[in-house]
């Protein structure tokens, strides 16, 4: 299909490519101001305390040292939602909370500092557990907050913003039912998708009431957004963003590391520079969100499911500043993922005195699902249906509906995803290596191996608005004006290739401006898998807009109408009559000329991404080792093949099908400190390890934008983690229902380690 | 890093001076691959006040085998194990025990005498200390182990005594079955002492002033068979959730000698004495093996979250066993 286009869908260079390769890109931790000073945290040894007194004059006394805070010396700024968490607290709620900040002319002038700083705590009791955060009389990590449980709704969502899923007659639905099958289930190894640059940002205050950041985020105007709340609306803030190292939806959002760098600036008039270690990054970073539920699924022999019903427990950590949009959106992408006219779906948002959560890739979708495909697969066993066929047959098709984020119904209007999952089937083997539940798929010895399947998709790729500018110069070049920064998938390159295809110009004559908030209009970021079609529309509308005012100026000039003309490499024609033409200094050359795009929300369309896996599971030892991942999905016209093909290859990393295997975050079920924050014991894959990745990605076109693309974004990481329980599940021949599927759990299931208490309770 | 005072000791004797002067306030640096990281993220209760680099140290990094012994200086890179010909023919157990270490770039800096002398992986004890920490425990004199109660799903199932940590080195384990010695130098001259002696629940047997100066491995038979096993969650850049070294003398389809350790089961090595007296005047075959699996962990007593290990310790012995056998 690509054969149309010049750019589009072919390979072409990242335009940063060679800048990372070589260490040229700066990122934000190579960037260094003058009179630059550098800041550390002091966090809490406690889960859950009051700060009665916190002695700073040792510390301040030290040479070098420029300024040493506590929550006393603070305003009372607040984050969260709502915004209830102090940026700096008399209150610690977690192992690993901010106590003090410290700026001071070296990092290790800083460190040496906080060692100096006497902290005197009353030690409350501290609660880890959700379900033990509900009892009566459990610790309370917020006044405001009774019974730990977090206000829900999302503001920006609007007033009807999705808190639950609730429709039809669950009770008329479980009559229908040829089955019932319920049960608790969990996913709750939190995760950390672990970009490979930690958290960090720069911060310049000038006073009275302004400040710059210089950030290392994925959509780094909404930091300034963001920010602006945070400090009660009473700070001008401007964001810089630069490439950023990874991010995979954590980086979304850094506030915390931000206000702290930000007060400390404010406190010294110097630049501050403030990065997180990777222990920081691991043990005070956020983390995926916990999920538990308790639920009853119906279903017919048919593979058509009657009814859904449950409570959903999610621990949030000790706050929420994205759980109640993660628990919106996850309760809009469960219904694309299964068709049901019933449901009473309900949803509580928990506090425990551990770090918190925040953004993951799988945004809410994946923790739900991760639990949900468990329960309807005990359905599916009693029913002896194929999870392949359940899954074709509940997803989205063209007509269907459902209520998204903002509680608002929509009907799907985007391309019918069953060829892509059956051509993904084909691929893989599906038919040959599926035996039935609980059956492996190939014995030898003592290993056997077991194929599960998983699918994901998500409405969120037309979410939030967008806003870009392009402007045209006389010598046939054009600069793109838009706050997104690069976090690795080569969006901004994308967008450069966009502008090119629709000015038809060389890929070189196209520049992109700095993410400078100052200078770029709104613009929500490459969250979710809004990049290709929301901030492409956009960029492209912005590129059209240009383009027709170009014409609009050169149309008199070649006595033609501006809707007669086009346009390639710098020159404009008259399409009937190509041999008149005046290159783009016809505009004048004291002139530019700007076109302006804007992308305003759509929650018709929606991604799929359909997972098959294969592991080996060893008998004898418990361990699962994956095998084979095929991946397939429909992507609309391909821009980037490359691209693309990173972001299907992203599926195992980034909390995505290696939670289901050995990534987790190990917290002590007493004490509440993070045991793994570090590179050896947060197991995490590494080259020497991939399995067969086979990306299957069908190129139906999309009645998105110009292009027809949706992209893949976000949701290569969620079909996988439930698709390695099926896979083990069926390999051993018995449930397995915990993640990661440890050795020690496989051994469980086959009763070669007696059983433990698996969860921890109140300290 | 916090400031600390740098010595380049020339000499063994200048190094143990050094360590004797600083009375446990200075420590060898070789490799540095975990010295660095623990001095980095400041988890150790004291920090030192001095660092002594006996890399310079001339001698020490030599593999000779005469007269019977098998000699490997402290400085010997753990790379230089790995493709070592006379280890690989001879002694292929240390040599495969060398391999499952780290990463090729850790393997060239990290020395044998550093992989024998590093300290635990308990994530308590290793705990950063700007997140709220160092957790106080027994290893560090101040409190109870928090892992009898906590996570231990990585700690020890048998030998622990009052720390629960396990004795993280893969070539302790090859060496153990291998008969080695560890060659020490102090204040009172050079002494020896069996690999399986060196380490106790605390740390190991190092006095003041002390440091490891190489290996000493009798001679094998020649016709030994050997095999390092190594139970990870993730092939490289893993420490061993067991560990099993294994080097058998078969004669006439009849064991004639037996050999096995087992290791990160407890705060040392440990001889599977039970499996070795079982099998030897026996056939090797998967009956056999599966009773040494048996017998080696007769003595094991999980915690409350490890008893999986001792499943996979079991398995991990009998199939050293096997991979012995006869193709």
């Amino acid at each position: 299909m690509s054969e149309k286009y010049r750019y589009i869908g072919k390979v072409t260079p990242r335009k940063d490519a060679a800048d990372i390769l070589t260490g040229r890109a700066k990122f934000l931790n190579d960037i260094k101001l003058a009179d630059m000073l550098y800041g550390k945290v002091l966090r809490s040894p406690h889960p859950h305390a009051l700060v009665k007194k916190v002695d700073k004059s040792k510390a301040k006394n030290l040479e070098g040292v420029r300024a040493v805070l506590s929550w006393e010396d603070v305003p009372n700024w607040k984050g969260g939602t709502p915004r209830r968490t102090r940026v700096l607290d008399r209150k610690v709620r977690f192992v690993g909370d901010a106590v003090a900040l410290v700026a001071a002319t070296s990092e290790e002038i800083a460190k040496e500092a906080l060692r100096l700083i006497d902290v005197e705590y009353e030690v409350l009791p501290a609660v880890l557990d959700m379900e033990e955060a509900l009892k009566p009389g459990a610790p309370q990590l917020y006044e405001e907050y009774p019974g730990n449980v977090v206000t829900p709704g999302v503001p920006f969502f609007g007033p009807k913003s999705l808190q639950e899923v609730v429709m039809g007659d669950v009770d008329k639905g479980f009559q229908e039912a040829d089955v019932i099958t319920e049960g608790t289930y969990s996913y709750e190894n939190i995760p950390n998708p672990m970009p490979p640059e930690a958290p960090g940002a720069i911060a310049l205050w000038e006073d009275p009431n302004k400040v710059t950041l210089w950030v290392s985020n994925q959509a780094s105007y909404m930091d300034k957004v963001t920010l602006f709340h945070v400090f009660n609306r009473e700070v001008e803030v401007r964001s810089i963003g630069g490439p950023c190292g990874g991010s995979y939806g954590s980086k979304f959002m850094s506030w915390q590391v931000q206000a702290h760098a930000v007060l400390l600036s404010r406190a010294t008039k110097k630049p501050v520079k403030l990065c997180m270690t990777k222990e920081e990054h691991l043990a005070a970073f956020t983390l995926r969100p916990g999920s538990r539920m308790s639920a009853k699924v119906g279903m017919k022999k048919d593979g058509t499911v009657t009814a859904v019903s449950g409570r959903w427990l999610i621990d949030t950590g000790y706050y929420s500043m994205t759980t109640q949009s993660q628990v919106a959106v996850g309760c809009g992408e469960v219904q694309i993922m299964v068709r049901c006219a019933n449901w009473n779906l309900k949803p509580t948002i928990v506090c425990t005195n551990r770090n918190a959560s925040g953004i993951v890739r799988g945004f809410g979708g994946q923790e739900l699902k991760c639990i949900l495909i468990p329960l309807l697969s005990l359905a599916m066993e009693k029913l002896d249906i194929d999870p392949f066929e359940f899954l074709k047959k509940n997803y989205v098709k063209p007509g269907d509906g459902y209520f998204w984020r903002d509680g608002i119904w929509y009907t799907y209007r985007g391309v019918d995803y069953t060829e892509a999952m059956e051509k993904g089937a084909e691929r893989f083997g599906w038919k040959e290596k599926w035996r039935g539940w609980l059956k492996p798929s190939l014995v030898n010895g003592t290993k056997r191996r077991g194929v599960g399947v998983g699918v994901h998709g998500n409405a969120d790729i037309g979410e939030d608005a967008s806003e870009a500018y392009v402007r045209l110069h006389p010598d046939g070049t054009a600069m793109i004006t838009s706050c997104v920064t690069e976090h690795g998938t080569g969006q901004r390159s994308n967008f450069v290739k966009m502008v090119a295809e629709v000015l038809q110009v060389p890929l070189e004559n196209v520049s992109l401006s700095p993410a400078d908030s100052l200078i770029t209009p709104y613009e929500f970021g490459p969250a979710g898998s809004r990049g290709t079609y929301a901030i492409g529309s956009a960029i492209i509308s912005a590129a059209e807009d240009a383009r027709r005012k170009l014409f609009e100026l050169v149309a008199p000039k070649l006595e033609a109408a501006p809707e007669d003309l086009d346009t390639e490499d710098g020159v404009v024609f008259v399409k009937s009559d190509p041999q008149r033409k005046l290159p783009w200094k016809a505009m004048g050359i004291d002139r530019t000329c700007t076109g302006y795009g804007r992308f305003d929300p759509d929650y018709t369309l929606s991604n799929c991404m359909m997972s098959f896996v294969e592991v080996e599971v060893d008998m004898e030892t418990g361990k699962v080792t994956l095998v084979r991942v095929v991946n397939a999905t429909n992507a609309g016209q391909v821009i980037d093949p490359q691209g693309l093909e990173g972001q299907l290859n992203g599926c195992l990393g980034s909390a995505g099908i290696d939670s289901a295997l050995f990534e987790e975050t190990v917290i002590d079920p007493s004490t509440g400190h993070t045991l793994n924050a570090n590179m050896i014991d947060y197991k995490w894959r590494t080259f020497s390890e991939l399995p067969i990745i086979d990306n299957v990605v069908l190129e139906t076109p999309f009645a998105s934008h110009r292009f027809h693309a949706v992209g893949i974004g976000e949701v290569a990481t969620s079909p996988g983690p439930s698709a390695i329980l099926m896979a083990a599940s069926n390999a051993v021949g018995a449930w397995l229902h915990e993640y990661p599927v440890t050795p020690e759990r496989v051994l469980r299931v086959l009763g070669k380690v007696a059983p433990r208490a698996e969860k921890g309770g109140a300290a | 890093m916090r400031p600390f005072t740098h010595f380049n000791a020339r000499t063994i004797k200048e190094a143990c001076e050094l360590l004797a002067e600083y009375d446990g306030k200075a420590v060898l640096n070789a490799g540095g691959t975990d010295l660095l990281s623990t001095l980095k993220e400041e988890n150790l209760f004291e920090y030192p006040e001095a660092l002594i680099n006996i890399k310079k140290i001339a001698g020490l990094d030599d593999i000779i085998e005469s007269r019977g012994t098998l000699r490997i200086g402290a400085l010997t890179k753990l790379s230089s194990i790995v493709s070592s010909p006379l280890l690989n023919g001879r002694y292929p157990a240390l040599a495969e025990a060398a391999r499952t270490v780290a990463t090729p770039q850790i393997r060239n800096a990290a020395t044998i005498g550093g992989n024998l002398c590093q300290d635990v992986r308990c994530w308590y004890y290793r705990y950063p200390r700007h997140i709220g920490g160092p957790i106080l425990c027994a290893r560090k004199g101040k409190a109870p182990c928090l892992a009898v109660k906590g996570d231990n799903r990585y700690h020890a199932v048998m030998g622990g005594k009052k720390c629960f940590a396990v004795c993280p080195s893969d070539t302790a384990v090859a060496l153990a079955a291998l008969d080695g010695e560890i060659k020490i130098a102090g204040p009172e001259g050079q002494r020896k002492i069996a690999v399986t002696d060196f380490y106790n629940p605390m740390g190991n047997s190092l006095e003041r002033g002390e440091m490891v100066t190489g290996i000493e491995v009798p001679s094998v038979a020649e016709q030994s068979r050997q095999a390092f096993l190594k139970f990870t969650l993730r092939k490289p850049v893993d420490f061993a959730i067991v560990s099993v070294a294994c080097v058998l003398t078969v004669q006439n389809r009849v064991c004639t000698d037996a050999r096995m350790a087992l290791g990160a089961v407890a705060p040392g090595p440990v001889r599977a004495s039970g499996a070795e007296k079982m099998l030897v005047g026996g056939p090797v075959d998967e009956e056999a093996a599966a009773a040494a699996g048996e017998a080696a962990l007769a003595g094991a007593k999980p915690l409350s979250m490890n008893a999986y290990k001792i499943e996979i310790a079991k398995i991990l012995v009998k199939r050293a066993i096997l991979r012995n056998q006869e193709p």
